[in-house]
Formats: structure tokens, C-alpha cells, sequence
């Protein structure tokens, strides 16, 4: 049908609203991080005196590091497991495998600030469950939530249990669609379970594996609740990640023109996540 | 002969294992939630009882009655009005875009659809979209008030929601549309007698997909509303944190409650939330 008019009114409604959303704030931040602010307001015209405020204090590099290290972890970590899990579901009869699949997902499907709350609860240093069952294995009593390295640790723990239902059905799809003929003929030329695995399904999961990096990425970068509940950016900053930095400039000590700076950093980064995305989604109009 | 028996024997023993290693993974992924629950149900004697039990100890409702005292059933109403215009105007708004970008030809078609696309991953940027939106929206006056935070969940699930939907109706036959033009039919009606019935498993999946993210949004509705009548169940939980501090029978007693929509949900509709999921395959 060739015809401009009745596409633009079916879909204008909703590039309005994406338009207002998610545009036009940051196209307002964009000027706002340019002016001086003082008490929430902008007073003049102030060049990059925001972004260069960024660097007072030598914090911010500390914070990316940790940044890296929590993200990266996780991305990992979710994956090695979600990637075992789903082969394993593959394999499992349909019946089981959803019981299973089900299971695994009811993490993902709960909210980060209960998943969040409860860790706390389980870990609670005097008496958790799992410090409890941690100091009878270890017979020393278990700081986790004290300990910087511990901190660090049960942040990345809890933002891998969150995710992983989520990497298994992309990875779990993505098997779903290689022919089984592949994986038998190569048992048939006497391949081992191993060498089927890293040959065959390997590489054509590679597709589902990327584009499940890029969202995780994306995803722990810029989630909030989690360090903000777990251990609110301590003990001594050892889980001050940049969500939580900017959370807190903005809502914590009120200082609006370095958060949006930061804010408008961070943006420029999830844009390159978004753009690998976009071309791994292999989408079509 | 004997090679490749001790072979499969070894590959057996290691295989079980395994299973059992996964089925452990799979149950220790659910006992943070067990244990929330029980602790929920418990009194402060048994709560604070070391080392913790799991059995032996008489449940009781008074940590809801205070969470429920505390005004939390207030927040779970706002939220589940908050869930159904959003999920509601999703539908309604990725309906009429799913269709325009199937079944017709316009200038930038794919670049504007590579957009839609490329909304999908950028709603999930929070922490950095946030700012801007709060900075933006408190210039514009739009703060504090009942529809902010359905326009920025809407805004948020819009994507995904034309991507599944557009997914469905690549599937629905372009004869039945045209039967409809010859009968007279303009597009509204094709939307309505034969979009929107044919297409109820995707805005089935798109709807419980946006419900979800609804119910679970933290940071926005932190930040974008103050009054107490207007604040959705995650920040009242966060609240509840600095209000009840250690007393961890009130706080598991929110948590609990405000899970339970969501496995209801999933009880009855996890095949949606799978299937919509695996349609798109793209939201963490």
C-alpha cells in the first residue's frame, strides 16, 4: 500500500511519547549540564565546569574500576551458568524442562528490590541463615557484609542469581533453533559430547551469547537498587559503583549539575551497548 | 570391548553429578524467597533464634498487620492502577505502530523501526536516563503528579511491545485485510475485527511483560512522586528499610506481599511471559 498519511497517524501516537520520554530529557540535560547550578536551578551559563567537577576528589576512576569489576564478573559469571543450565534444559524431557525453565526464572520475574532485600536478610551478618551455615562450615563467624571483598562479592552473587533466568530462555531459544541433524551427524562421524559442543553449538550460539552480553552489560551498569540496599556503595565505598554514584549525587547530597554530568556519561556509554544491540538483534522492518 | 564401557560408565557417574550439581543450583536459586516467607510468619522469639530453624515454631500474620497498618495496602493499590493504564496504553498505542510498520510502505520505514528497536535496550539504561528525565520533568512541572509515572512506564514498554506484536501479525494472511478493504472496511476496522483478535497471544505476552516491569520499577518511582497516596509498592519497601530497620518481620512481610501479584501472575500466565520473552529475547 503506498500511502504516507495513514502509517504516520497509526504510529505518531507512540513516536511522540518515546520522543517525550526518552528524548527531549536528555536533550534538556544536555543544556542543563552546561549551566551553573545552584540549588536544583540553573544560573548561567558555566562551560564544562560540571564535567570537570566530575574529577574533584580522584573518586571517579576508583568508581569506574569497581564499575568494570562488579560488571564483568557478573557477565560472566551469568553466563558460564545460564549457558550449563540451558544445555542441560535442552536435554531434559519437554515436561521436566519447563518445570525446570519455570524455576530458574522466578528470580528474574521478582523485583530487584526484594531479590535485593532478601539477600540482605539471608547474609545478615549475626543472624542470617547463610552466615550461619557459613560459620559452621568455617567455624569463624562470617562478616561478608562488612568486609569490602565480601561486599563486593555478595553484589556481584546477587545481581548473577537475578539475571540468570533471563540469559537461560535467550540461550535456551537459541538452542531451540539449531537442527538437531547437525549435532547428530557429528556423533555419528564419532565426535565426543565435548567436541560436539565446542564445534557445533558453540558457534551458532554465538548470536544469542553476544546479544545476551550486551543487555546484561547494559543491565548491571545501570541498576540501582542493588548496591543501594545490599550495602549502600560500603563498607568504606568498596561497592560505590557508578549507578549508585549518580543516584546519590542527585538524591543524596543534592548536587544536580555533577549528577547529570555523570548522567550524560554514563547515557553516552549505554549508546554504544545500544548500537551493538541493535546490529546483533538482526531486527527487520 | 571393554574401552568403551568403562568409557560410558565414567560418562554416567559424571553426568549424575552433574544433574545433581544443577538440581542443587536450581534449588538454592529459590531459598532466599523460602526463607523470606517462613520469616514472615514468624514471631520475633523464633526470628531472632539462633542457629535459625526452618520447622517448629507457630506462624502468625502480626508482621502484616503492622506492614498493612503502615499503609502498604494504599501503595498496592496506586501500583496496580499504575499497571493497568500502562499496560493498557501499551497495547493501545503498540497495536496501531506493530501494524503501520507491517503492512504498509513509507519513507524511513527502517530507520524509524531501527529506532523502535533501539528503544528497547535504552529504556533499560536507568540510572543514566533517570537524571535527565527527573531534571526535565521537574522544570516541565510534571513531578508529584498521578500520570507521570505511567507515561515513563509506558514510554518504557512501548518498544518491546511493537516488536512483539509486529512479530504476530508478519504471521496474519494480508488477504484478510484486503477482503476487509473490498468489503468497505477502513483501517480501524482492520484493527479491530482482525488485528486485535488474531494478535492476542502477542498483546497477551507484551501486556504481562509490561505489567511486570510495572510492578518491579524502583528508581522512577523513588524519585518522580513524593506523596505518600502516590508512591508504588518498591520505594514504600525501600522506606520501610529506614522505618523498621532491623526488624526483619515487617520488612519480609512487604517483600512477601508484594511477590505475591507477580507469581500469581506467573502462575496463570508463565507461558506468556516465556513465550514473549523468547519472541523478543532482549530485556534483563
Amino acid at each position: 500500500m503506498r500511502d504516507t498519511r495513514t502509517p504516520f497517524l497509526l504510529f505518531a501516537p507512540a513516536f511522540a511519547l518515546l520522543g517525550f520520554v526518552l528524548l527531549s530529557p536528555v536533550v534538556y540535560a544536555g543544556w542543563f549540564s552546561l549551566q551553573r547550578i545552584e540549588y536544583g536551578a540553573p544560573t548561567g551559563y558555566a562551560g564544562l565546569l560540571n564535567f570537570r567537577r566530575l574529577f574533584d576528589g580522584e573518586t571517579l576512576g576508583a568508581t569506574f574500576g569497581r564499575t568494570a569489576l562488579h560488571t564483568g564478573l557478573s557477565v560472566v559469571l551469568t553466563i558460564a551458568i545460564a549457558l550449563a543450565l540451558a544445555v542441560w534444559i535442552d536435554r531434559l524431557r519437554p515436561r521436566v524442562g519447563f518445570i525446570v525453565q519455570t524455576i530458574v526464572i522466578v528470580p528474574w520475574i521478582v523485583s530487584t528490590v526484594v531479590a535485593t532485600l532478601l539477600f540482605r536478610w539471608v547474609f545478615v551478618n549475626d543472624i542470617g541463615i547463610a552466615a550461619y551455615l557459613i560459620g559452621t562450615v568455617t567455624g569463624g563467624v562470617s562478616g561478608l557484609l562488612t568486609e569490602p571483598g565480601g561486599a563486593m562479592g555478595l553484589l556481584v552473587v546477587v545481581s548473577v542469581w537475578k539475571r540468570i533466568g533471563y540469559a537461560v530462555i535467550v540461550l535456551l531459544a537459541g538452542l531451540k533453533s539449531i537442527p538437531d541433524e547437525l549435532e547428530e551427524a557429528a556423533r555419528i562421524d564419532g565426535a565426543s559430547g565435548w567436541q560436539v559442543f565446542r564445534r557445533i553449538t558453540l558457534p551458532l550460539l554465538k548470536t544469542p551469547l553476544l546479544l545476551t552480553a550486551v543487555v546484561l552489560t547494559l543491565s548491571n551498569i545501570n541498576t540501582v537498587e542493588t548496591p543501594l540496599i545490599l550495602t549502600g556503595g560500603g563498607p568504606r565505598d568498596a561497592t560505590r559503583v557508578l549507578a549508585i554514584d549518580v543516584y546519590e549525587r542527585a538524591f543524596a547530597i543534592f548536587d544536580l549539575g555533577s549528577a547529570t554530568a555523570l548522567a550524560l556519561v554514563m547515557f553516552a556509554g549505554n549508546i554504544l551497548l545500544v548500537l551493538a544491540y541493535v546490529k546483533l538483534s538482526r531486527w527487520r522492518a | 570391548m571393554t574401552a568403551p564401557v568403562s568409557r560410558l560408565k565414567i560418562g554416567r557417574t559424571a553426568r549424575a553429578a552433574l544433574t545433581g550439581l544443577l538440581c542443587l543450583l536450581v534449588l538454592a536459586n529459590l531459598l532466599p524467597l523460602v526463607w523470606g516467607v517462613l520469616t514472615s510468619i514468624k514471631g520475633d522469639a523464633d526470628l531472632f533464634r539462633f542457629p535459625p530453624t526452618f520447622f517448629g515454631f507457630t506462624p502468625t500474620l502480626e508482621h502484616y498487620e503492622r506492614v498493612i497498618a503502615s499503609g502498604f495496602l494504599g501503595s498496592m493499590g496506586a501500583t496496580v492502577f499504575y499497571a493497568a493504564v500502562t499496560v493498557t496504553a501499551t497495547l493501545a498505542l503498540a497495536l496501531p505502530a506493530a501494524y503501520a510498520f507491517d503492512r504498509f510502505e513509507f519513507p524511513f520505514r527502517q530507520t524509524l523501526f531501527m529506532l523502535v528497536v533501539a528503544s528497547i535496550p535504552l529504556s533499560l539504561g536507568a540510572a543514566a536516563l533517570l537524571i535527565p528525565n527527573y531534571v526535565y520533568f521537574v522544570q516541565i512541572g510534571l513531578t508529584n503528579t498521578w500520570f507521570v509515572l505511567p507515561l515513563i512506564y509506558t514510554a518504557h514498554q512501548l518498544p518491546m511491545a511493537i516488536w512483539i506484536v509486529k512479530g504476530v501479525i508478519e504471521g496474519i494472511p494480508r488477504e484478510l485485510d484486503e477482503a476487509a478493504i473490498v468489503d468497505g472496511g477502513t483501517h480501524a476496522d482492520i484493527l479491530r475485527h482482525v488485528m486485535l483478535p488474531l494478535s492476542r497471544p502477542a498483546l497477551g505476552a507484551a501486556g504481562v511483560l509490561a505489567f511486570v516491569g510495572t510492578w518491579n520499577e524502583f528508581v522512577a518511582g523513588s524519585v518522580m512522586v513524593d506523596a505518600p497516596d502516590l508512591k508504588p509498592v518498591q520505594p514504600m519497601i525501600y522506606s520501610f528499610i529506614g522505618f523498621f530497620g532491623r526488624e526483619w518481620g515487617p520488612l519480609t512481610a512487604s517483600a512477601t506481599l508484594a511477590i505475591l501479584p507477580i507469581l500469581i501472575a506467573f502462575a496463570f500466565l508463565g507461558r506468556h511471559i516465556v513465550s514473549g520473552l523468547t519472541k523478543g529475547a532482549v530485556k534483563g
